[in-house]
């Protein structure tokens, strides 16, 4: 029995590619969906998601951020900022 | 562990090349593209029509599909039928006791 919890992370790794290509592809909705249905597969099978992803997703309203695109991510004192287009910020370190 | 025949089922199956081969419904058959969206009782494969683009929203529960997966250079055609995914599409990886794959 191959392990489910591999298989999942899988399913999440190919959700986040499948969100950023729909992303490039101006299909932001669509990408919406890939990054919901990651996110819930993660929490299905208990798994953290991985930390790009963490950092290229909208906490708020759940893109997928591409710099330049539909989100800017702007150095500050030890952390980057990152705002998306709806609003929402995030901080990470660096 | 990649995805292989025995794990389709299992498996995300946005993105992957499809085509309907079987269906209650005539006028689904012959439907291929790509899967763009998964809900517990439908798919929504995207392809064209006389070159316009189109999205078909297809019965998982009565039709036959034929996926195409390629792993390190060869591809290999699964034929599966749609009632086996019928399912939450975040729910369809829990499933134990899958693959009835030809
Ligand atoms: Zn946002």
């Amino acid at each position: 029995m191959p392990s489910e919890e591999q298989l999942a992370a899988e399913r999440i790794e190919r959700l986040r590619a499948l969100a950023k290509a729909a992303t490039s592809a101006g299909e932001t909705d669509r990408a919406r969906a890939y990054v919901r249905r990651a996110r819930r597969v993660a929490e299905r099978n208990r798994l953290s998601l991985p930390q790009d992803f963490k950092r290229f997703t909208c906490d708020r309203c759940d893109a997928y951020l591409k710099p330049g695109v539909n989100a800017r991510f702007r150095t500050r004192d030890g952390h980057v900022v990152v705002t998306c287009d709806c609003g929402g910020h995030a901080r990470y370190p660096y | 562990m990649p995805l292989t025949p025995a794990t389709l089922t299992r498996h995300e199956l946005i993105g992957r090349p499809v085509r309907v081969v079987a269906a209650s419904n005539p006028d689904l058959v012959g439907i291929a593209g790509e899967v763009v969206m998964e809900t517990t009782r439908t798919l929504s494969v995207e392809g064209s029509t006389h070159d316009e683009p189109r999205v078909w929203q297809v019965p998982k529960g009565e039709a036959t599909f034929e996926f195409t997966l390629t792993a390190d250079g060869d591809t290999q055609v699964v034929t599966v039928e749609g009632e086996q995914l019928v399912a939450r599409p975040a729910r369809r990886t829990e499933r134990t006791g899958d693959s009835k794959w030809r």
